[in-house]
């Protein structure tokens, strides 16, 4: 399965660097979904300015990794990361109603940077393996995904420690990228 | 100097965008539908039908037809999803309304889904397009026996329209977005959103030396 995504990724972006950010507040998953993709090594580097980000390169393809939330110092830097970026996969704690409301802010307020206004938006309700965790329904009500008028999104129900639902994600990706002719 | 020009010249000559909702049941073939819109009416190759998933969300499509832009907002219709639908009505200038028209079985569940849809004051007035769609497969009703089936009250006060199609061959899509175009330039919807949406957008800019 694996195997099968990365060649449809590489036929996906060609030659052309490409990037994907994976956010989300801490804790939601992020890192563990890099690991069942399985699709290199993941490197974490915490350079000088504190700011933690997580990078796998697949051929082309820069998946990049960080913490949304906390510090308000740092952001600035995150733009260092804007430019190029084709898709954001968006990664929530369903489980984790207490921080549902950051979660949303933290999204929106991504979501009006300039650079990523063409990026597509693949959200992992991720956590569904553990008890209380809310459906993508109330998830989508939660994040108030209906204010996305005008890119594509879609939300996909994920237990990235079964490893359930990523592929699934990835598939919408990869079609819809196509279909904009990312 | 020159932006404040071409402000000016983008506010004057702009084209208004129509936004279009696609709605219905889940397995109605509305993502076939507007994969179908975009190879017909852009330059983007839509995706071919067993390449499509069902929605989880939002799909969209941007076409231009008789000089008009559209806009399709493409919303699942999985029974949990078409709580987000009516998120949607405010914006929507018309709504297209698909039915599967090869599957009688579901027909019950596309009236109640639909009449809910009609009963909703944000879409007052939008123009309706009933596509009875998957004519291509054999046991597809018509049009007309749709219409019958559906026996839909409370459609005297918006214009609307049932129409046999194929998103999958294409037949007669062309009929369906000629009409649409037509009804949403005679709407008085569309007068009201572009009302609306002048008021939002503050007054126009005086250009000054």
């Amino acid at each position: 399965m694996g195997i099968l995504f990365t060649r449809m990724l590489s036929s996906l972006f060609g030659n052309k660097e490409a990037r994907i950010l994976v956010l989300g507040l801490d804790n939601a998953g992020k890192t563990t979904i890099l690991y069942r993709l399985q699709m290199g090594e993941v490197v974490s580097t915490i350079p000088t300015i504190g700011f933690n980000v997580e990078t796998v390169q697949y051929n082309n393809i820069k998946f990049q990794v960080w913490d949304l939330g906390g510090q308000t110092s740092i952001r600035p830097y995150w733009r260092c990361y804007f430019p190029n970026t084709q898709a954001i996969i968006y990664v929530v704690d369903s489980s984790d109603t207490d921080r549902l409301v950051t979660a949303k802010d933290e999204f929106h307020a991504i979501l009006e940077e300039e650079e990523l206004k063409g990026a597509v938006v693949l959200i992992y309700a991720n956590k569904q393996d553990l008890p209380g965790a809310l459906d993508d329904a109330a998830v989508t009500e939660a994040l108030e995904l209906h204010k996305i008028k005008s890119r594509q999104w879609a939300i996909f129900k994920t237990s990235a420690i079964k490893g359930e639902g990523l592929f699934e994600g990835l598939d919408w990706l990869s079609n819809t990228l196509k279909s904009v002719g990312g | 100097m020159f932006s404040l020009f071409y402000g000016l010249w983008n506010y004057i000559f702009s084209k208004t965008e129509f936004h279009v909702l696609i709605l219905g049941i889940d397995k109605a073939g509305k993502t076939t539908l507007l994969e179908k819109l975009k190879t017909l009416y852009s330059n983007l190759e839509g995706l071919p039908p067993d390449r499509i998933v069902p929605t989880v969300g939002l799909n969209i499509g941007r076409i231009e037809a008789s000089n008009t832009k559209l806009m399709f907002w493409d919303l699942g219709g999985q029974v949990g999803l078409r709580t987000i639908w009516e998120k949607y009505y405010e914006e929507a200038h018309a709504i297209i309304y698909v039915i599967d028209a090869a599957c009688p079985a579901r027909f019950e569940d596309s009236k109640s889904a639909l009449e809910k849809v009609l009963r909703h004051e944000d879409l007052q007035g939008a123009p309706l397009l009933i596509l009875a769609n998957k004519q291509d497969l054999p046991g597809a009703v018509t049009a007309e026996e749709l219409a019958r089936y559906l026996d839909l009250k409370e459609l005297d006060e918006r214009l609307y329209l049932f129409e046999a199609v194929s998103a999958y061959d294409g037949r007669g899509i062309k009929d369906a977005v000629d009409w649409l175009m037509d009804a949403m330039e005679r709407s008085r919807r569309t007068e009201t959103l572009r009302i609306r949406a002048g008021v939002a957008a503050g007054p126009m800019p005086t250009v000054g030396f």
